[in-house]
């Protein structure tokens, strides 16, 4: 007999949890919960307590008000109204409370709730900045950041605006909320994130900084969900025998769990993953029941992820092997010290009035002695297409491909904003490269990957 | 079903105003102005489009009573213009209010129009819309005071009194 439920008559997955009392008046009124002369009484009332907000807005200053800001009040009226019904047992109850109790009435409670989310919210973004990672992503860092999330503390107006997020939050989530506003959403992605980090908390910093690179070595400036890629790659070293902790999963090993796990249905394969996470929380000795909760929301995304990385042969792009940025070699280009001012001006002169190209060739061999002067000769010696392949074919691979990473080969949009002179260079010098032998051009770009700054 | 604001507050406030406005008949007749019902739900109907054309809205009686305590002692109004100069004064209204970006409060704003209409426009609508209250709004938007203005407005005549 314990499992008997009490039956509702207003189903609470047709409420919206963003317009909760929108919706729960919709549903009580067709339910037959609410007449006709409730709703009336409630619109009276609900404009009753916007006159008042208004008031109060204005400062007794104005006795109109602009229809944006007092549609604006109303929506942060409705929506402190609805954090209280929704703190009500059900939704059933909630009705019947929107019949014996007074509008304003309810408006002070759920504005007294809502101050108590905004102190608990506060309160967990402590939390989440306490366990936060050491991680380069941008996203991430921003919004944990004061000037991030830290600015909605200073901006949320529970009176006027309480339905309001007056901030931008660009770091997603893995499970991203989408059904509330407000500070209830606030404190929502707050937990989430505080979750989130719990978890990655599990692992080293430094190993989730490989597995990243491993994803795109440009991670810090991608909009990607940390706590995804180190539970997808968690799974991807259980379901692989390796090290859990460490994050470490070879490339052999993830066309190994490619071939084992091809053979699989996507039943089977979505259990298989099931089962190596409950062996994670237990490697991990992950205890808490909401992250362990959070865990499991996270699987079913997670799980379609490797299904169709599996049916795509793609599996090394989705559960991903480490890469440590540091451990790769780099090269460091020198250009050189270039001529003075004065000696280049002069050079220039003499190159200008040359009249044949070979002349012009003999005189750049003969007089230019480093890579910074090439590259300024090739903006201001007004030399022609062929004339430029030939100073390009003087140059080696080294500094073609330093060439190409002081003026990337961008595409036709991105040159707009490009000097005649600097698209035509880039031009030419694509048409070089394309004329290279395949084996040269991968040479050029191996280098071109080890170039690192000046 | 709607909890949008203009489809649940018009018919309410409207016939709250009108009330509102009769009652004024008693303090206005000792300057002998008065409004009969039709002039006061007409009164109201010019304030709900000069609202809804200014994208304002407004709870109760709102301003026309203000005004009318306001403007009853002017010596430029009388029974013949009286019912019309306030269906202009209530327009004005609620357009520079919405001109001065709500910088000034009701009263300082009805104050503003009664001086200067009594004063420098001398019973004139035009010169108190097109002129006085335009500098106003435009010298309260660039930060200046209304003061600045007044200043301003003399200094021009000056000028153009010597041509």
């Amino acid at each position: 007999m314990k499992n008997i439920e009490k039956r509702h008559i207003i189903d609470s997955n047709n409420l919206s949890g963003e317009f909760y009392f929108t919706s729960i008046v919709q549903e009580g009124y067709a339910y037959g919960l609410l007449n006709d002369s409730d709703i009336e009484d409630i619109k009276l009332q609900c404009l009753k307590l916007l006159s008042n907000k208004s008031e109060l807005y204005n400062g007794g200053e104005s006795s109109s008000i602009r229809i944006e800001a007092a549609e604006s009040i109303m929506k942060s009226n409705l929506y402190t109204i609805g954090v209280y019904l929704k703190s009500l047992p059900d939704a059933d109850f909630a009705v019947s409370e929107l019949k014996m109790v007074s509008i304003p009435e309810m408006y002070q409670k759920g504005r007294a709730l809502i101050s108590g989310k905004v102190h608990s919210a506060k309160h967990i973004y402590k939390m989440a900045k306490a366990n936060r990672l050491i991680n380069l992503n941008y996203t991430y860092n921003a919004t944990l950041d004061d000037n991030g999330l830290g600015i909605f503390f200073k901006l949320y107006n529970p009176d006027y605006e309480a339905h309001e997020v007056p901030v931008s939050i660009d770091y997603q989530l893995c499970n991203p909320i989408t059904d509330l506003t407000g500070i209830e959403f606030i404190h929502k992605y707050l937990e989430n994130l505080f979750l989130e980090n719990e978890f990655c908390s599990y692992f080293n910093d430094d190993n989730i900084d490989h597995i990243l690179c491993g994803y795109d070595e440009g991670y810090k400036d991608l909009l990607i969900n940390i706590f995804e890629q180190v539970l997808t790659v968690a799974l991807g070293c259980m379901l692989a025998n390796s090290m859990v902790v460490k994050l470490d999963i070879s490339e052999e090993k993830i066309r190994r769990l490619y071939n084992n796990l091809s053979k699989e249905d996507d039943y089977l394969l979505a259990l298989k993953i099931c089962e190596a996470n409950e062996k994670i929380l237990q490697e991990l000795n992950i205890s808490s029941l909401s992250l362990r909760r959070y865990i499991e929301r996270s699987l079913p995304k997670i799980t379609s992820n490797i299904v169709h990385a599996v049916k795509t042969n793609t599996l090394g792009k989705t559960i991903v092997s480490p890469s440590n940025p540091d451990l790769k070699p780099k090269i460091q280009f020198l250009s050189g010290v270039k001529m003075d001012d004065g000696k280049y001006r002069k050079f220039i002169e003499e190159l200008l009035i040359c009249r044949y190209s070979s002349d012009k060739l003999a005189l750049i061999k003969e007089k230019v002695k480093s890579f910074g002067d090439i590259e300024d000769l090739l903006f201001d010696a007004q030399l022609s297409e062929e004339e430029i392949t030939s100073v390009l074919g003087m140059l080696g691979d080294v500094e073609i491909a330093e060439l190409i990473r002081r003026h990337p080969l961008k595409s036709d949009i991105q040159a707009v904003d490009l000097s005649e002179v600097e698209q035509a260079l880039r031009l030419f010098l694509i048409s070089y490269i394309d004329q290279l032998t395949a084996d040269r051009q991968d040479h050029i770009f191996e280098i071109l990957n080890h170039l690192i700054d000046d | 079903m709607s909890f949008e604001i203009m489809s649940i507050s018009s018919v309410l406030i409207q016939k709250q105003a009108v009330a509102e406005l009769e009652k004024c008949n008693d303090f206005t007749t000792q300057f002998r102005l008065t409004l009969s019902q039709r002039d006061a739900v007409e009164l109201v109907e010019t304030r709900t489009l000069a609202l809804k054309s200014n994208g304002r809205i407004e709870f109760g009686g709102g301003v026309i009573e203000k005004i009318i305590r306001e403007f009853c002692n002017s010596p430029y109004l009388s029974m013949h213009n009286y019912a019309e100069t306030l269906h202009d004064l209530t327009d004005m209204f609620y357009y520079y209010k919405n001109e001065t970006l709500e910088l000034m409060s009701d009263d300082d704003l009805i104050k503003f129009m009664k001086k200067s209409f009594d004063g420098l426009c001398q019973g004139s609508l035009e010169l108190l819309s097109g002129r006085e209250l335009a500098n106003m709004a435009r010298n309260l938007r660039f930060g200046y005071t209304p003061e600045y203005l007044e200043g301003l407005a003399c200094g021009e005549e000056d000028e153009d009194e010597e041509y």
